[in-house]
């Protein structure tokens, strides 16, 4: 774990969980900034700076821009909240950039989700490979059903997540949700951002709801209103930092 | 270069005071790789050649002061039938690499530098490569032969002033892909459009596997075919054992109707099939799909 030195957009204090190897990252962080600040508007590139990290650059990462966007009708909140995948990678030691995508600049706040692995390239070795484990989604009245591509792939110090929803029982459709995650390891705590869903307001990107795991329990509050639009396929693609196996700057 | 002689003449009184003094100052100093006298257009000229070759427009003011950048260092050059790389490039942030080289000649040709041609007017390297493959057989139009000897010049380039660095001049007999690789020569393991064959569903292909972690580095621009949510590209030769296996990747939508920016997860599938070749497929997952779609980043490989 560590703090955030500054960065060039506004944003405050972030806290990162992290594993630093020697020829790459893993880094997790949820923070908001509002895009109508000085800061940000004067960035070309966001920039967070941090404490020495393990490697001095990295290849490019995906990391989650995410959105509110209600809109009140007497009765009835009309949640289009959105968000898309930005490009994120270490410019050096000290300095993690993301892309900066303008398109929803007008947004009263944006919160960006780092839940991203940074590779180096031109290392010694090829890729080596991981085991795919199908995670068993269970609860007591079955009403959520998830696609044969809900999955991780398990290391000792993180976790690659994929989740892919497919369906919700008619009666449960608005109400909080909850299962089981088996097979997923029990030491990963995170805000996760489930991407999918049609967004009317925002036409150029997906819905954004907000998801959370802890103790290998996925809970997910409210969806936003084209949730399970047909075709948009709502999905979670997380890099996650186990906390019980964190380890704060070793070299794996 | 005759467009940015011309415009010298639209420069204010100030700024040709100012591009003459920087040109006294530079005269004499090995700040193009020799020495040379100059005038306030001749450097003006230089300076804005260089820009403009590595895509940056017209520099009215001159510089403040003269920049001297580094000579280009790096292990070695492995020419062969099928490879023109530079290894074990020392990066210079902010800077870019000029190569020129040129085509193949007599073995017992000992000085063949007045033959080069650009290949690249400003690439950065490539975590230390510089892999002039695809950009070789594109200028020159042949492969390289065993037995030829190549040239090649390379300098440092500042995008930003337009300054240079001493030239480094190198030549290597092209030798075969197994004499190569016995004296030492590791391919990267990387998949480029130059590996792919014209019917492959992408337009823009890198697929790095040496990352030496669990995941694939992927930058990929997916065009989608048929009605199928997906894109094949296909490899002219056999993905090596260890790099068959599925991904899964992050992407995000390049288009410009309906879910343009929309992310989406892509399973990638590798492998090597005595039916149909070899092929990468992307295969939409998550998200809306669209097309093309930027399929990028690591992806984990299982």
């Amino acid at each position: 774990m560590f703090n955030s030195t500054g960065n060039n957009f506004g944003a405050g204090s972030i806290q990162f969980k992290d594993f630093q190897a020697e020829n790459y990252v893993v880094l997790n962080a949820k923070f908001s900034y509002d895009p109508s600040n000085a800061a940000y508007q004067a960035a070309d590139v966001l920039e967070i700076y941090v404490p020495d990290l393990s490697i001095d650059r990295s290849a490019v990462t995906g990391v989650i821009l995410t959105f509110q966007d209600r809109y009140v009708y007497s009765s009835y909140t009309w949640n289009n909240d959105g968000g898309t995948a930005v490009k994120s990678w270490i410019k050096d030691k000290n300095t993690i950039c993301i892309e900066k995508l303008t398109n929803f600049d007008e947004k009263v706040e944006h919160t960006i989700f780092i839940q991203a692995f940074y590779p180096t390239l031109n290392q010694s070795g090829s890729t080596t490979k991981g085991t795919r484990t199908r995670i068993d989604m269970t609860q007591e009245t079955r009403y959520l059903y998830w696609s044969s591509d809900t999955f991780c792939v398990i290391f000792e110090h993180w976790v690659f997540l994929h989740m892919q929803f497919s369906s919700c029982s008619y009666s449960y459709r608005n109400q909080p949700w909850e299962a089981n995650m088996g097979n997923f390891p029990t030491d990963v705590c995170a805000d996760v951002p489930f991407l999918g869903g049609s967004n009317q307001y925002n036409p150029s990107v997906n819905g954004y709801s907000l998801a959370h795991i802890e103790n290998g329990v996925f809970t997910c509050q409210e969806r936003m209103s084209g949730f399970d639009s047909t075709g948009y396929e709502p999905f979670i693609f997380a890099f996650l930092v186990r906390d019980g196996e964190e380890a704060n700057g070793d070299m794996e | 270069m005759r467009k940015i002689t011309k415009s010298y003449k639209n420069l204010t009184d100030d700024q040709m005071r100012a591009w003459e003094r920087l040109a006294e100052h530079t005269s004499g100093q090995s700040v193009f790789g020799q020495a040379a006298q100059l005038t306030g257009i001749n450097l003006y000229v230089r300076l804005n050649v260089n820009r403009t070759m590595a895509g940056e427009s017209i520099l009215e003011d001159a510089p403040e002061q003269i920049i001297a950048l580094p000579n280009v260092v790096y292990d070695k050059l492995w020419i062969t039938p099928k490879t023109a790389v530079i290894k074990g490039i020392i990066h210079e942030t902010g800077l870019k690499l000029v190569v020129k080289m040129s085509a193949g000649q007599s073995a017992g040709v000992s000085s063949g530098w007045d033959k080069t041609v650009i290949i690249t007017p400003g690439m950065e390297d490539d975590w230390g490569d510089a892999d002039m493959t695809y950009l070789y057989f594109k200028t020159i139009g042949v492969k390289p032969v065993v037995g030829e000897k190549i040239f090649v010049e390379m300098y440092w380039l500042d995008p930003v002033s337009g300054f240079t660095g001493q030239t480094t001049y190198d030549s290597k007999v092209c030798e075969s892909e197994e004499d190569a690789e016995a004296e030492g020569y590791v391919k990267r393991n990387k998949i480029t459009m130059a590996d792919l064959k014209p019917e492959s569903h992408v337009s823009e292909c890198d697929v790095d596997f040496s990352t030496g972690a669990p995941v694939i580095s992927f930058d990929t621009v997916c065009l989608g075919h048929s009605n199928v949510a997906s894109s094949e590209a296909y490899l002219e030769d056999e993905l090596p054992a260890d790099c068959i296996g599925t991904s899964m990747a992050l992407a995000r939508g390049m288009g410009d109707g309906n879910c343009a920016l929309a992310a989406q997860s892509y399973i990638i599938w590798l492998r090597n099939s005595s039916w149909d070749g070899t092929s990468i497929t992307f295969a939409h997952r998550g998200g809306y799909y669209v097309k093309p779609t930027e399929v990028f980043g690591p992806g984990i490989l299982y």
